[in-house]
């Protein structure tokens, strides 16, 4: 197959989605049909590009000498291309059901489907200043997704996202610099492209700009001190805040932190030094602070969202092992981790669908009457606390023994955090389920009798997610197989 | 693979449980549709009855044919069965051997009498499906953990023994319960993450996670990392111990225990506890290795925790007036007892701890089943109400003194030959001070424990002349109802479902202490290998 495919998988969601309010279609359903296929087509031809693993680059236009926007899809992009090929369509199948009361559906699906191929782009950026423009356009395609429903919370909710988004990406504009300044090319090169001659005795700024460079990356990932604008974003529309709040955007920015650690610095300038010990003291501290502050809040999507921003920390504590173990482990929470989180948030936004509910407290007793979504979200809850046969514990199994066979002592501080985590991950989540099951003997169970099931828009996407939750819980090894192979790559350079 | 049908026991009780689960659920979601109060929905009252046989016959037939099918399993050699691959050198394994068939016989043993006692006694509980569903649950992963040949295994089947029986304890619904069972939730997940913890770095410096007698720990690996091994180690003692009760994460248990229905409470004080010590047998015994242990101050703090739960347990039983509640804290005590002789590491230690394991079981899950007899006959749940019970159910009371009697240790009855045992193994370990310093706390709180259980037994059959002190009226009207209460007494013993098992209990708990030979002979077997 001809490599151009990588173009087409960007450009036919952006192009097919600006087209949605444009074309005259007669009815909801007929637009929601072209939507649909649209998204369909695009995630077959990322499976059939997975399976033709094309090995050049696509060239799509240059500057000038090396600064090139170019696209070349290697291990880590095929993970994070795959796995957005499988939740899209699924995502999009949910919002059919759940944008009927959101309203202003065309525009919605435009933005919603722009925004697909775009992660495309960021995954299979060939180089830093391609996968920096990408990066920027997502934060800009989404900005008027949060701002959906154009409430007062939801417009300043959407400044503040910006605000973080472009101070974040300025910062990751030093590190862009610097990278072309004191490396042998922009291309992303396993082990890193830094020319030791060039650098000479600046090892120390080289550091501190890799901080900055992690830091404005990671503020899509909502690193503490620049978490606070996810659970704010929480006011969109709930398939916004469970595909691109806790999947799609937030894994950009790990994935964005994986190439400039492992594929730009390189792990042997940074491992040891205290530019590591600077970051991993912040993922660390960020892991329990975002699950305490998940603990503390009260709505249920906001909860959510902290817990979100606890399992980015996860997965960018994996990033700064710095070993190949740690990056595979950061890999395995990246995949499994957006399974169970859009799980659980496309419970919650069921709920809030059919009840209206939001608040943790007003869930009393509806486990009778919405037995599947909860049943769901209570096996999507254990598996983000690592109940063992689900898909948290192979993954937090996987960072642990990554962590512990790093022998930094600081990395084992930073297994103590996750086991911390997983104990207030159990409280906050395990007493939702409690409540809705569980609610009291002299419960009046009138209170709830308008709460029923969803139609199958929600639940075929709600039970497709538990199954793959299950599956890799109990059968885990092809993919960790699979992710061990891309992460050993950084071994041999 | 052909030894896969050591798995049917499981397969059969999670069946059935999750059967019952699905048939109480459904009945309330039909309930809840209809705008009615889930009682009414159930249908008639000669309908409900019968339904309700149904769910007996059910339960009870499926534990009975379990327990054949687990014995069977148990005794019939060192089976293993490896179902599936995990991770890439951690199959979900299991692996029969001595401590397997010690553990489950225990548990079969006591789940099945006190799932006779449930038909009876859960009558005025309600909801008996869902009981009878997480109750037969619970068995089945019990099994699985008895038999589980790896740490990851085990530690799957204890986070499921969790989630499985903390439903038991919010049984009835009011708000205390509730907060009751999520205490025991989080202080039980505190606990088993502080054991992952130490299987992530056991995982790095082991051969392997198969259960090995004497240990799997590789000398190779562990040098250098003297640091944080033992760390790692003392934070999965404390972790499993928090199931057991041990001190500092023994808080859960004095609340979740009296809350929960009376059988609920004999099954987690007599078994579930014990899972805890499972878990600490096989992680000091069979993976990291005694030799690892002894002598570190590991090991001495260990046995620090460990008395100072002894002695805090039987202090707080006695200050305790409500009776479930002191015989919960008596639990946090009697179970460091056994922790206390796996701390010696000494073989003798070893054996009375597991002696120690069966004779409580049997004791402390028939003490619980008495308190839910008075609970259940007379709403007793105090102490002081219980003056004068002996002459209403005298068969109980005496079940009740005999159990009082093994509790502290009084020979003939089993008791004494696990503390004899646990004694022996502190004067004859190799542990400075501490070998003086542990009999001592021991023979103390076996004083505090008479103190706390023999004045039941005082009160019960002779309550005294204060009663009848007082005005002349006052007098006469008491003495009207003592003797009201004396002449119903006669006929007042409990029905045979709950007498019964009660008798069995009883009847085991002395004659194991008239025939100990038997059952030290097979401790001892398991102590010599390990050690």
């Amino acid at each position: 197959m001809h490599i151009a495919i990588m173009i087409t998988v960007v450009l036919l969601p952006i192009l097919g989605g600006i087209l949605i309010p444009m074309l005259p279609f007669h009815n909801r359903k007929q637009m929601l049909i072209y939507i649909e296929a649209l998204v369909l087509v695009n995630s077959a031809l990322i499976i059939a590009m997975l399976l033709d693993e094309p090995e050049e680059a696509f060239v799509l236009f240059r500057f000038t000498g090396d600064l090139r926007v170019s696209f070349h899809l290697d291990g880590l992009g095929r993970i994070f291309a795959a796995m957005a090929a499988v939740l899209w369509p699924l995502a999009v199948l949910y919002s059919f059901e759940y944008m009927k009361h959101e309203g202003h559906e065309a525009t919605f699906f435009m933005f919603y489907v722009i925004t697909y191929g775009i992660t495309l782009g960021v995954a299979m950026a060939d180089n830093i200043l391609t996968m920096y423009f990408f990066f920027e356009m997502m934060s800009l395609v989404t900005l008027p997704l949060i701002m959906h429903t154009q409430t007062r919370e939801a417009v300043l909710a959407s400044r503040s996202y910006l605000y973080y988004m472009i101070g974040g990406a300025a910062f990751a504009f030093i590190g862009m610099i610097f990278i072309l300044a004191y490396g042998t090319t922009s291309t992303f090169v396993p082990g890193g492209v830094l020319d030791p001659a060039k650098i000479g005795d600046k090892t120390n700024m080289m550091l501190f700009v890799y901080v900055l460079c992690f830091l404005g990356f990671s503020v899509k990932t909502a690193v503490w001190p620049f978490s606070s604008w996810l659970p704010r974003a929480g006011v969109a529309p709930t398939p916004v805040t469970a595909l691109l709040h806790a999947v799609a955007v937030v894994n950009t920015g790990a994935f964005a932190a994986m190439r400039v650690t492992y594929y730009s610095f390189g792990t042997e300038l940074l491992r040891g030094t205290w530019a590591q010990n600077v970051v991993m003291v912040l993922v660390i501290f960020t892991i329990v602070y975002g699950c305490s502050r998940a603990l503390k809040e009260t709505h249920l999507k906001r909860r959510l969202a902290w817990s979100t921003v606890s399992n980015l920390s996860y997965i960018l504590f994996g990033v700064v092992l710095m070993t190949p173990l740690g990056l595979a482990g950061a890999l395995c929470h990246m995949l499994f981790h957006s399974f169970m989180k859009i799980c659980s948030f496309f419970c919650a936004g069921a709920v809030m669908y059919k009840t209206g509910r939001s608040y943790v407290h007003e869930l009393d007793g509806l486990g009778r009457r919405m037995p599947k979504v909860f049943v769901i979200f209570t096996i999507s809850g254990m598996a983000l606390m690592g109940v063992p046969g689900l898909a948290g514990f192979v993954s937090k199994w996987q960072l642990a023994q990554a962590a512990v066979a790093s022998e930094n002592p600081l990395a084992w501080v930073g297994v103590g955090a996750l086991l911390i985590s997983a104990l207030l991950t159990a409280i906050y989540m395990l007493t939702i389920s409690v409540r809705a099951f569980f609610p009291g003997k002299d419960f009046d169970y009138s209170k709830v009798a308008d709460a029923e099931d969803p139609n199958w828009l929600m639940l075929l996407p709600l039970t497709v997610f538990v199954l793959v939750i299950v599956l890799f819980g109990l059968h885990p090894q092809p993919f960790i197989r699979a992710l061990q192979e891309v992460a050993s790559v950084m071994t041999v350079s | 693979m052909s030894d896969l049908w050591i798995l049917s026991p499981v397969l059969l009780t999670l069946g059935v449980g999750i059967f019952l689960l699905v048939w109480s659920f459904a009945e309330h979601i039909l309930a809840a549709k209809a705008f009615r109060p889930a009682e009414p929905a159930a249908g008639s009252k000669p309908e409900k009855e019968a339904g309700l046989k149904t769910v007996h016959g059910l339960a009870v037939g499926t534990l009975l044919a379990a327990a054949v099918l687990t014995l069977g399993a148990a005794w019939s050699g060192d089976r293993s069965v490896t179902l599936f691959y995990l991770m890439k050198d951690i199959p979900i394994y299991f692996h029969i051997d001595d401590i397997s068939r010690w553990f489950v016989t225990v548990v079969t043993v006591i789940w099945v009498l006190v799932g006779i006692y449930s038909t009876v006694y859960m009558q005025h509980e309600g909801e008996e499906k869902r009981f009878f569903g997480f109750y037969l649950l619970v068995y089945g992963v019990l099994v699985c953990l008895d038999f589980s040949g790896n740490l990851v295994t085990m530690y799957l089947f204890y986070e499921l023994m969790t989630l499985a029986s903390f439903p038991l304890v919010l049984h009835n619904g009011s708000r205390e319960a509730i907060m009751a069972a999520l205490k025991y939730l989080f202080y039980s997940l505190c606990g088993a993450y502080m054991g992952l913890f130490g299987i992530y770095f056991l995982y790095r410096y082991c051969s392997s996670l198969t259960f090995m007698p004497g240990g799997t720990l590789s000398p190779e690996a562990v040098s250098g990392q003297a640091g944080i091994l033992p760390v790692a180690v003392l934070l999965m003692l404390i972790g499993f111990g928090a199931k057991a009760g041990m001190f500092p994460l023994h808080a859960w248990l004095p609340t979740a225990h009296p809350v929960a229905p009376s059988p609920a409470s004999a099954a987690l004080s007599g078994i579930i506890v014990k899972s805890g010590v499972l878990a600490i047998i096989r992680v000091v015994y069979y993976i990291v290795g005694p030799d690892f242990l002894r002598g570190t101050w590991v090991q001495y703090t260990w046995m620090a925790l460990t008395l100072v739960t002894v002695f805090m347990g039987s202090l707080l039983a006695y200050r305790e007036p409500v009776l479930k509640k002191r015989l919960a804290y008596s639990t946090v005590s009697q179970v460091s007892y056994i922790l206390f002789g796996l701390a010696v590491l000494s073989p003798a230690g070893f054996t009375g701890a597991l002696l120690h394991v069966a004779f409580h079981a049997v004791v402390k899950c028939g003490l619980f089943l008495t308190a839910g007899i008075f609970l259940f006959c007379c709403g007793k749940t105090r102490v002081d109400q219980l003056a004068g019970i002996g002459r209403r159910m005298p068969a109980v009371l005496w079940c009740y003194t005999l159990f009082a009697l093994a509790l502290i240790g009084i020979p003939p009855t089993s008791g004494f030959v696990s503390k004899w045992y646990l004694a022996q193994g502190a004067l004859h370990a190799d542990i400075g001070v501490w070998s003086y310093v542990g009999p001592a706390v021991l023979l103390v709180s076996a004083l505090l424990t008479a103190g706390y259980l023999l004045p039941i037994t005082m009160k019960g059959f002779f309550p005294g002349q204060e009663e009848s002190s007082g005005s002349a009226e006052d007098t006469e009207q008491k003495q009207r109802v003592q003797a009201d209460t004396a002449g119903a007494a006669k006929r007042q013993e409990p029905k045979a479902a709950m007498l019964v098992p009660l008798l069995i209990l009883a009847a085991l708990a002395l004659g194991m202490g008239l025939l100990p030979g038997v059952f030290t002979d097979f401790a001892g077997g398991i102590a010599a290998l390990v050690i």
